[in-house]
C-alpha cells in the first residue's frame, strides 16, 4: 500500500500522533497552516480556473462513496487480516477510509457550528452597533448566547473528576450546576416547547379553515380525516368498536368486524395512506438520485457548477 | 352578517380560547379513558420485553423537550423496561445537539423515582452509557451499520468514579463487536433520522423497531408494515398503549402473535400518556366540533345566496 | 469455509444483494440517457405545475402592493441537494423580483446556506444589470435552531408583512406555524416540503403546494435548461421502471400466494441456502415469495475467507474502538 494512503490504516503513522502529545499538536497546527493556505489559493485562483476545481473536489468527494457503495466488499473481514490480492487491496482501503471519510464530515459539521456563530454575530454586532430597529434584542441574544457557553463549560468542568459523579443527585448540585438547569431546562426547553405548542393553535385554526366540502376531492379528504382522527381517541374507537360486537355477537369470523373503527382506519392507513406515501417517497428519492448526480457529475448550472 | 357567514368566519382569537379552556378541563376533572393498543405497539411491547437480561440495546435518542408530550412517554416506558429487566442501554444522538443532555436527564429523573422506591438507580457505565452526538445523521447510520466499533471510537463516558474511559471498555459495550451484536436498535425521533437509519442499518442483522410522534407516524408505518420494524410507537396514543401494557402486559385476545406477556402490575407506571391522553381527546373533540360548525355555516351561506 | 469465493463478488453482490446496486444503476443509466437526449436538441414534454405558473403572479401582487417577498429554502444544515433546488427557484424568483424593483427577504437557517445564498441571490442581480440595487441585509441567517427559526421568520413576516411567501425545501414541525402565520397577513403562498409528512400541513394553509417530486421538476419548468429537462424526463423513466418492479411483483405474489397456487412449500430459504423445511411441508409465507427473497439478501454464517494475518497487528486489550 503505497504511503500516501496510510492514513486509511489504523496505526500510528505520518499522518495521525498520539492524543495530548506534542508532535500530534504540531502537525495540527501544520495542517491548520496549510489548509489556510490553501483556502487564500483557492480564494486568488484565476475565475476561469474556479469552475475546475469545484468541479473536481466535488466528482473525487462523491466518487468515495460511489465507490464504497458499488466497489466489491471485502467477504467477513477479521480484524488483523491482509488483503488476498489486489481488488480485496482497494476493497480494504476503502473499508478503512470510509471512518476517516465519517470524520471529515463530523470535522466539516464541527466548523458550520463555528461558522454559524460567527455568522449571529457578524448580524447582531452589527444591528447593535448601527443601532437598527430593536437592536436591544440584538443584545439580548449575545448576552444569551455568551451566559449559555460559559455557564454551560463551567457545568462540564464540575462534572467531571470523581466529585462529578454525585452530580447526578440534584441534591449535590452548586449555583452553577442549577443556573445551567435553570437556562437548559428552564428556559430554553421550555422555550422549544411553548413554539412547538402554538402549532396545537395552528391546527385547529387551519382544519376549521381547510375542512370544508367544496368539491368532490375536499369531502374524501374531510371524511378520511374525521376517520382517522376519531380511531386516535380510545374513548370513542372503545364505544364504536364495543357497538359492531353488540351487533356481531363478538363473532371473530362476522364480515361486520370490517366495519370497526380500528379496521376502517387501519385499512385507510396501510391501503390508501400507505401506498400514496410510498409512492411520494419514490419519487422525492428519485429526485434526490438525479439531483445528486447533477451535482456529482456538475451538470448542474447555477448554484452548483455555474457561472 | 348571517348566521351562516358568522360560522364561517368565527375569529381566531375565539377559537384559540376555546382550545385553552377545553385543554384545562382535564386538568382539574381526571377522567379514565378506555383504550385498546394498537398492534405496532404491541409488538413493540413483545419485542423489549422478549429481549433477554444482561443483553445490550442500542438507542437512538432524537428527541428534545419540544415533543415531550409524546417522545418523552415513549423514552420514560422504554426506560422503564430496560431498568426492570436489567437490559443494558448505549445511547447516541444525531438529531439534535440538546438530545443527550435531555436523554440523561429524563434518566436521572428515573432514577430519582428509583431512588424513592429503594431501588438500586440505574448506573451510568455499568448499565448506560452515552456515546454523545454525532453532527451528520447520514455517516453515523452507515458508520454503525458498516463498523459501530469504528463508529463510537474514541468516544468517552464517566464511570461511577468519574474517570473518563473509552466506551467499549464498559460492561455496556464491551462485548459488541458489530451492530448486530446489539439485540435491537430502537429510534425515538421525531425527524427524519427515523428514514435514515433504517436505510442504513435494515438488514445488518439487528432488529430495528422506532417511537415516534404522531407527525411522523404515517411516514414510519410502511416500513412497520413491510416488517422492516419489529415494533412501532407512535404519537401519544403509543405512550398510552405502552403504559397500559406496561401495567397490565399483553393479555390473550390483545394478540394472536404474542399470546401472553407479563407486565408490572403496581409499579409507577403512568406517566405522560395517562395524563394527557384525555387532554387530546377533548382537544380532537374540539377540532371535529369546528369543522362541522365551519361546514354548517357553509351550507347556511350557500342556501341564503340560492 | 468457502476460500474459493472471488473476491470481485464482494460481500453487498452475495445472494440476491446485486439487485440493489444493479437498479440503482439502472435508474442512473435512464437520468444520464435522458440527460443526453436532452442535449441533442429533442424538444420533451412537461406537464402543467400550478404553483410554478403561480410564482409570476404571486411577485406581481407583491410588487402591487409594495410588500416584500419572503423565501424560507428550508431546514437543512448543510447545501444539500434540497437547498441547491431550492436556491435554484428562489433565484428564478429573485430575477422577477429585481425586474420589478421588488424588495425580497431570504431567511436562512444555517450559515453555509447564508453564504451561498447571498452569492446566488447577488449574482442574480448581477446578471439582470442590477447589482447596485442587491442589498445584502435581504438575505440573512436566523438561527440554526428549529423553533428559533421558526420564531424569526414568523416574526419578520408579520413586521414585514410580506405579499408573497415561498417556502421551498426541508420543513418539519414549524412548516405550520409558517403557512398560519403568511395566512393571517394575508400573503400569497406558494409551498414545498421534502418530508411528506408536512405536505398536509402546507396544503390546509398554502395556496399552491409542489408536492412530492414536483419541487425538483421546479427547476427545469422554469428555466427549460436541457440538462434539467431531460433529467426530469429520466426520472419518469425510473418511475415507470419502479412501477414496473412492483407490477411484476403483484403478479408474481398473486401466482405463489394467491388461489390456485402451492400452498405447502418443502424447501426454505435459510441463510442464503435452500434447505429442506423441518418438520416437514409447511404453509407458504410472504417471506418465501420469490420476490421477497429478490430483495431480501440473506448472509451464509458459514461463509468463513481465510486471509494471512498481519505480523504487526496488535489486538485492542479489553474492548477499546478501533
Amino acid at each position: 500500500m503505497s504511503q500516501l494512503f496510510l492514513q486509511a490504516q489504523p496505526q500510528l503513522n505520518f499522518w495521525n500522533g498520539l492524543n495530548g502529545t506534542t508532535g500530534l499538536w504540531i502537525k495540527i497546527l501544520i495542517g491548520l497552516a496549510l489548509g489556510v493556505g490553501l483556502i487564500f489559493a483557492l480564494m486568488s485562483a484565476p475565475t476561469q480556473t474556479r469552475r475546475p476545481i469545484v468541479a473536481f473536489v466535488t466528482f473525487i468527494s462523491g466518487l468515495f462513496y460511489v465507490l464504497y457503495f458499488f466497489f466489491p466488499r471485502p467477504i467477513d473481514r477479521q480484524p488483523g487480516e491482509l488483503p488476498l490480492d489486489f481488488v480485496e487491496s482497494v476493497s480494504f482501503y476503502i473499508d478503512d477510509a470510509f471512518g476517516v471519510v465519517t470524520d471529515f464530515t463530523a470535522i466539516l459539521s464541527g466548523l458550520l457550528l463555528g461558522l454559524g456563530i460567527y455568522s449571529l454575530l457578524h448580524v447582531h454586532v452589527k444591528r447593535i452597533i448601527k443601532a437598527h430597529q430593536n437592536w436591544f434584542f440584538s443584545v439580548v441574544l449575545l448576552v444569551s448566547m455568551f451566559m449559555m457557553t460559559i455557564v454551560g463549560y463551567w457545568d462540564w468542568i464540575t462534572r467531571r473528576g470523581e466529585a462529578g459523579a454525585s452530580l447526578d443527585d440534584p441534591a449535590n448540585w452548586s449555583a452553577i450546576n442549577y443556573t445551567k438547569d435553570l437556562m437548559f431546562d428552564g428556559l430554553l426547553q421550555a422555550m422549544d416547547a411553548a413554539m412547538f405548542s402554538i402549532i396545537a393553535f395552528y391546527i385547529l385554526s387551519a382544519a376549521y379553515r381547510a375542512f370544508r366540502v367544496r368539491s368532490v376531492e375536499a369531502t374524501i379528504l374531510l371524511a378520511t380525516a374525521l376517520i382517522v382522527i376519531l380511531s386516535l381517541m380510545g374513548a370513542v374507537e372503545f364505544l364504536w368498536n364495543g357497538m359492531i360486537d353488540g351487533m356481531t355477537g363478538k363473532d371473530p369470523g362476522s364480515v361486520v368486524n370490517n366495519l370497526k373503527l380500528t379496521e376502517i382506519s387501519k385499512w385507510l392507513r396501510d391501503t390508501v395512506q400507505g401506498a400514496a406515501i410510498r409512492g411520494i417517497d419514490f419519487g422525492v428519492g428519485i429526485g434526490a438520485l438525479a439531483m445528486g448526480l447533477r451535482l456529482w457529475l456538475s451538470l448542474e448550472r447555477g448554484t452548483g457548477g455555474g457561472n | 352578517m348571517s348566521l351562516g357567514e358568522k360560522l364561517m368566519s368565527i375569529p381566531k382569537w375565539v377559537l384559540y380560547l376555546i382550545l385553552i379552556v377545553v385543554a384545562s378541563v382535564p386538568l382539574f376533572i381526571k377522567i379514565p379513558v378506555p383504550n385498546t393498543p394498537l398492534e405496532p405497539a404491541i409488538d413493540l411491547y413483545g419485542t423489549l420485553m422478549n429481549i433477554p437480561e444482561g443483553s445490550t440495546v442500542l438507542i437512538a435518542s432524537d428527541w428534545t423537550k419540544s415533543t415531550r408530550g409524546e417522545s418523552n412517554g415513549h423514552f420514560d416506558a422504554l426506560m422503564k423496561i430496560l431498568m426492570r429487566k436489567k437490559i443494558k442501554a448505549c445511547i447516541y444522538s444525531s438529531g439534535d445537539p440538546q438530545a443527550p443532555q435531555v436523554a440523561r436527564d429524563a434518566i436521572g429523573v428515573l432514577n430519582m423515582e428509583r431512588k424513592a422506591k429503594g431501588l438500586p438507580p440505574y448506573q451510568r457505565w455499568n448499565d448506560w452509557i452515552t456515546v454523545g452526538y454525532f453532527p451528520n445523521a447520514e455517516a453515523c447510520a452507515n458508520a454503525i451499520a458498516n463498523n459501530v466499533r469504528v463508529a463510537f471510537g474514541g468516544k468517552t463516558d464517566y464511570t461511577p468514579e468519574g474517570t473518563s474511559r473509552d466506551v467499549f471498555q464498559s460492561p455496556v459495550l464491551k462485548d459488541i463487536r458489530k451492530v448486530s451484536d446489539f439485540k435491537l436498535m430502537m429510534v425515538i425521533t421525531a425527524s427524519k433520522t427515523s428514514n435514515i437509519t433504517i436505510e442504513r442499518v435494515y438488514g445488518k442483522g439487528v432488529d430495528l423497531a422506532m417511537m415516534v410522534t404522531g407527525v411522523m407516524g404515517p411516514e414510519s408505518l410502511p416500513y412497520y408494515s413491510s416488517g422492516q420494524l419489529k415494533g412501532l410507537a407512535v404519537g401519544l396514543k403509543g405512550v398510552y398503549d405502552l403504559e397500559q401494557m406496561l401495567e397490565s402486559g399483553i393479555t390473550p385476545g390483545m394478540s394472536a402473535k404474542w399470546g401472553t406477556v407479563p407486565g408490572f402490575p403496581g409499579d409507577s407506571n403512568i406517566g405522560n400518556g395517562t395524563r394527557y391522553y384525555p387532554t387530546l381527546h377533548f382537544c380532537l373533540t374540539l377540532l371535529i366540533l369546528a369543522v362541522i360548525v365551519g361546514n354548517v355555516g357553509m351550507a347556511l351561506s350557500r342556501k341564503k345566496a340560492a | 469455509m468457502l476460500s474459493q469465493v472471488s473476491s470481485w463478488r464482494g460481500e453487498q453482490y452475495l445472494d440476491t444483494g446485486w439487485v440493489p446496486p444493479a437498479f440503482t444503476l439502472l435508474l442512473c443509466i435512464w437520468v444520464l440517457l435522458n440527460i443526453r437526449r436532452a442535449g441533442t436538441g429533442k424538444d420533451l414534454f412537461i406537464r402543467r405545475i400550478a404553483g410554478l405558473n403561480a410564482i409570476d403572479e404571486a411577485v406581481g401582487r407583491a410588487t402591487e402592493m409594495g410588500k416584500p417577498v419572503l423565501m424560507v429554502p428550508g431546514l437543512s444544515d448543510t447545501v444539500n441537494a434540497i437547498v441547491v433546488q431550492a436556491l435554484n427557484i428562489f433565484s428564478y424568483v429573485a430575477r422577477i423580483a429585481a425586474r420589478f424593483s421588488n424588495p425580497i427577504l431570504v431567511c436562512c437557517y444555517s450559515a453555509p446556506i447564508f453564504t451561498v445564498g447571498q452569492e446566488v441571490i447577488r449574482d442574480v442581480y448581477n446578471e439582470e444589470g442590477l447589482g447596485d440595487k442587491f442589498d445584502p441585509d435581504s438575505v440573512r441567517f436566523i438561527s440554526d435552531r428549529q423553533f428559533a427559526f421558526a420564531a424569526g421568520v414568523s416574526g419578520i413576516l408579520l413586521r414585514e408583512k410580506a405579499a408573497a411567501t415561498f417556502f421551498m425545501g426541508e420543513f418539519y414541525a414549524e412548516s405550520l406555524i409558517f403557512a398560519e402565520t403568511a395566512n393571517s397577513i394575508g400573503a400569497i403562498q406558494i409551498a414545498s416540503s421534502t418530508e411528506s409528512t408536512q405536505t398536509p400541513f402546507f396544503i390546509a394553509a398554502c395556496d399552491y403546494v409542489l408536492i412530492g417530486d414536483e419541487f425538483y421538476a421546479a427547476s427545469a419548468y422554469l428555466t427549460r435548461q436541457p440538462v434539467l429537462v431531460g433529467s426530469l424526463v429520466g426520472q419518469d423513466w425510473c418511475k415507470l421502471t419502479v412501477a414496473l418492479t412492483v407490477l411484476i411483483g403483484v403478479l408474481a405474489n398473486t401466482i405463489q400466494l394467491g388461489p390456485g397456487s402451492h400452498k405447502m412449500i418443502t424447501q426454505e430459504k435459510r441463510d442464503a441456502k435452500f434447505v429442506n423445511v423441518e418438520g416437514g411441508p409447511r404453509p407458504i409465507t410472504p417471506d418465501d415469495t420469490f420476490m421477497s427473497q429478490l430483495f431480501r439478501k440473506q448472509s451464509d454464517p458459514e461463509l468463513v475467507i481465510e486471509r494471512p494475518i498481519d505480523p504487526t497487528f496488535v489486538p485492542p486489550a479489553d474492548g477499546g474502538g478501533e
